[in-house]
């Protein structure tokens, strides 16, 4: 037995071949994923990738205004010096990452609760979710003015309400804290059904039995939730996240509308301060710096985001 | 450590269907209790009622004394393997087998010990640190196992938790199986199509169909004394042959077709009303291996005369596939999951002995254990008085 074993031909396992390959079925998928989408990435391309191109352009040269448009003259970092010793530039910058942490988290945790509640309506759920969107569906420069109506110093909703019960009349949009607070409310209450839609479409998506399994192991609602549903939720909700914060951190209509960047800049993010300057100030170059730093904060802030979630959308997760 | 005490249940799913009808049944202490019947037939549905997975629509179901109806799936202390194995996608086989224990507070250390060892009897061992996904159907369904085994609950329920694996895993599987089972002393439903998982593992096994559990007993019981035609088909393998036959000769002589066989007296002496039946239809069944094969050609009242139509060899035996001129009688739910396409409606089936020369088309004699005939009334009740 042992002799006719010896002289088997050896099966040659080489150590140093054992890197996987992509096999051709991913690579055919790959090939077919790229042909269909090449015609709508063009299209981005032309859209987007030539704005930005232009606005980098724009921000590293001498822009100088003449009568009719302006004109680039040679090629400078000036721009970005005046934007580093900026402290509204700052200002600006930690503005919007501060709002969009802040407003993106309190969303998520908001919109997870209401989406848990949504999911176990059995009836009632597409009403419910109807109505839960009307704040999502309104365009913000009209809900913008609403909240105006309801902050508004003198005859302002809340105003009312706040010394129809005797507590004397706050201000909101007048001073800077409360300006930001305000803000953040308006923005809270127009985004949050955003993220209950989405996480209520991954709830449901998510297979009955595994939650089966952990009833019969034992667990909780609470470990449940933590354990199996927020784990198994993590591709969804990094979805919903990486929109709202790409939304937050070009925030502009609302403070546009509520404040105008005010009191002083306390509300003034960066694509409002973009704007300012390159529409208000006719500063093209410094303004379409802000507006790169802007496009910047976006990207890393998204890969941060990603890299902090690990979440490998649609890969790992879900079986 | 609690008996299963289920009484008079009944299950009516939301869309009106009446899935399970008064199911009464015990499960000892300790008891090893096989469910099995056609697929279908409410065994999955049972088992989810038990574990608290499924309102039960009416009846009691008690664990010991406490009646449990409406505890939640976490309060009953149970573990289950499920049909469709329900891992966990998002943790390793490992974190999968501990999840349970993790949430009881057990030590560490203890927990990995008790992952091992159920590694090691299932065989998981090189894939603890693997997704689910990345698992093949069987590997999936022994980590569900897994999961159940590293337990020591009050009841165990399993859901067909070895129909994946393959045949020589399963065979060592029952063995552990019982013997984990058996040292935790715990009352154990266990779902199965395999009638040889049913036959070796269940201290006693239950028989549904349509909702309605037909008999319970042991299993050498269920094979000797079926309450009816379609107990009698479903429990062996391969099924009974039954055919339609008629008694003559005040229950002396039994009529297949243009054959008869002669019925000694012990058995009408065993059952008497079978004298009643005289000059009526009846069923008689036979058992494959009640069959054997008669050399020579005399006919002495207990032999058959057949064609054969099917000669299948598995080694230790022959599958004869014959015809005889009476009449089959097929019996929903069993014949139409064990036939399979080779042979033809009106055959019967006999185990002989590989030694008997025979092939398609031979004519032969067959032998009748006559003392081990089964009699069914035309309902289909077996007739033992
Ligand atoms: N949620 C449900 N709603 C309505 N009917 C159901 C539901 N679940 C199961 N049924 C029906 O109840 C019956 C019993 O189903 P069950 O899953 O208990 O069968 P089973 O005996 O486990 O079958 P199998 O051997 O194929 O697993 C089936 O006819 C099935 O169609
Ligand atoms: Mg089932």
């Amino acid at each position: 037995m042992a002799v006719v074993a010896n002289e088997l031909p050896k099966v040659r396992r080489s150590p140093t071949n054992t890197k996987i390959k992509r096999d051709t079925h991913s690579k055919r998928l790959a090939r077919i994923g790229w042909a269909f989408s090449t015609p709508a990435l063009l299209f981005v391309a032309l859209v987007t990738i030539f704005p930005i191109g232009f606005s980098l352009a724009l921000s590293l040269s001498n822009v100088s205004v003449t009568g009719n448009g302006f004109s680039l003259q040679g090629f400078t970092f000036s721009n970005y010096y005046e934007l580093l010793n900026s402290s509204t530039w700052r200002y600006a910058m930690e503005f919007t990452v501060f709002y969009t942490i802040a407003t993106v988290l309190v969303e998520l945790i908001l919109g997870t609760a209401i989406a848990l509640i949504l999911e176990r309506l059995t009836k009632g759920r597409g009403p419910m979710m109807a109505l839960l969107l009307l704040p999502w569906s309104m365009i913000t420069v009209i809900s913008a003015e609403l909240w105006q109506y309801i902050y508004e110093g003198t005859y302002g909703v809340l105003q009312s309400m706040f010394s129809a019960v005797g507590l004397g009349s706050p201000v909101f949009l007048g001073s800077p804290t409360p300006a930001v607070v305000s803000m953040m409310v308006a923005d809270i209450w127009k985004t949050t059904p955003f993220v209950a839609v989405i996480v209520v479409a991954g709830l449901v998506m998510l297979p009955s039995e595994v939650f089966e399994a952990a009833a019969v192991d034992g667990a909780s609602s609470w470990t449940t939730f933590w354990r199996i549903t927020f784990p198994l939720l993590r591709p969804t909700i990094a979805i919903a996240v990486l929109f709202r914060i790409l939304q937050a951190f070009g925030l502009f209509d609302l403070p546009f509308v509520l404040t105008g960047g005010g009191p002083g800049t306390s509300t003034t993010s960066l694509a409002l301060l973009s704007y300012k300057v390159m529409f208000q100030n006719i500063d093209y170059g410094p303004g379409a710096a802000v507006a790169v730093s802007a496009t910047l904060l976006v990207i890393v802030g998204s890969l941060l985001f990603l890299r902090v979630f690990k979440a490998q959308v649609g890969k790992e997760e879900l079986q | 450590m609690a008996t299963i005490g289920m009484e008079r249940i009944n299950k009516v799913y939301m869309n009106g269907f009446h899935a399970v009808h008064d199911l009464s049944l015990t499960v000892d202490e300790g008891e090893f209790m096989v469910l099995v019947g056609p697929s279908g037939c409410g065994k999955t549905t049972v088992l989810r009622m038990i574990a608290g997975l499924e309102d039960i629509s009416s009846g009691e179901l008690r664990f010991g004394e406490k009646l449990v109806n409406n505890l939640e799936p976490k309060e009953r202390d149970i573990a289950m393997v499920f049909q469709n194995y329900a891992l966990y996608p998002h943790m390793t086989v490992a974190q999968n087998i501990a999840f349970s224990l993790k949430l009881r507070k057990m030590p560490k250390g203890e927990i990995r010990q008790k992952v091992e060892e159920a590694a090691n009897i299932l065989g998981l061992t090189e894939w603890l640190d693997r997704k689910p996904k990345e698992l093949s159907g069987g590997q999936r369904q022994r980590v569900a196992m897994g999961r159940a085994l590293v337990r020591e609950p009050s009841v165990f329920l399993m859901d067909e938790p070895l129909s994946n694996l393959d045949a020589k895993l399963r065979v060592k599987m029952r063995t552990e199986v019982r013997r984990i089972q058996e040292r935790l002393g715990v009352a154990t439903v266990y779902v199965t199509h395999d009638q040889t998982e049913a036959m070796t593992m269940g201290d006693r096994v239950a028989v549904l169909k349509d909702g309605a559990l037909l008999q319970v007993d042991t299993p050498q019981a269920l094979y000797d004394r079926p309450v009816n035609q379609f107990v009698g088909a479903f429990i062996g393998s391969p099924a009974m042959n039954l055919y339609q036959a008629e008694m003559a000769n005040r229950g002396r002589s039994l009529k297949l077709g243009s054959q008869v066989l002669t019925l000694p007296d012990t058995i009408l002496v065993a059952r008497p009303a079978l004298s009643t039946y005289s000059g009526k239809q009846l069923t008689v069944g036979i058992r494959p291996e009640d069959l054997s094969a008669r050399p020579h050609l005399s006919t002495s009242g207990n032999t058959l005369r057949c064609e054969i139509t099917l000669v299948e060899a598995l080694g230790s035996e022959l599958m004869v596939h014959f015809t005889i001129d009476a009449n089959l009688i097929q019996v929903e739910q069993v014949n139409s999951q064990e036939q399979d396409i080779l042979s033809d409606k009106n055959e019967g089936v006999a185990r002989l002995d590989p030694s008997v020369p025979v092939k398609a088309g031979d004519k032969l004699t067959l032998e009748v254990k006559l003392e081990r005939l089964h009699f069914f009334d035309p309902t289909g009740n077996a007739i033992y008085d």
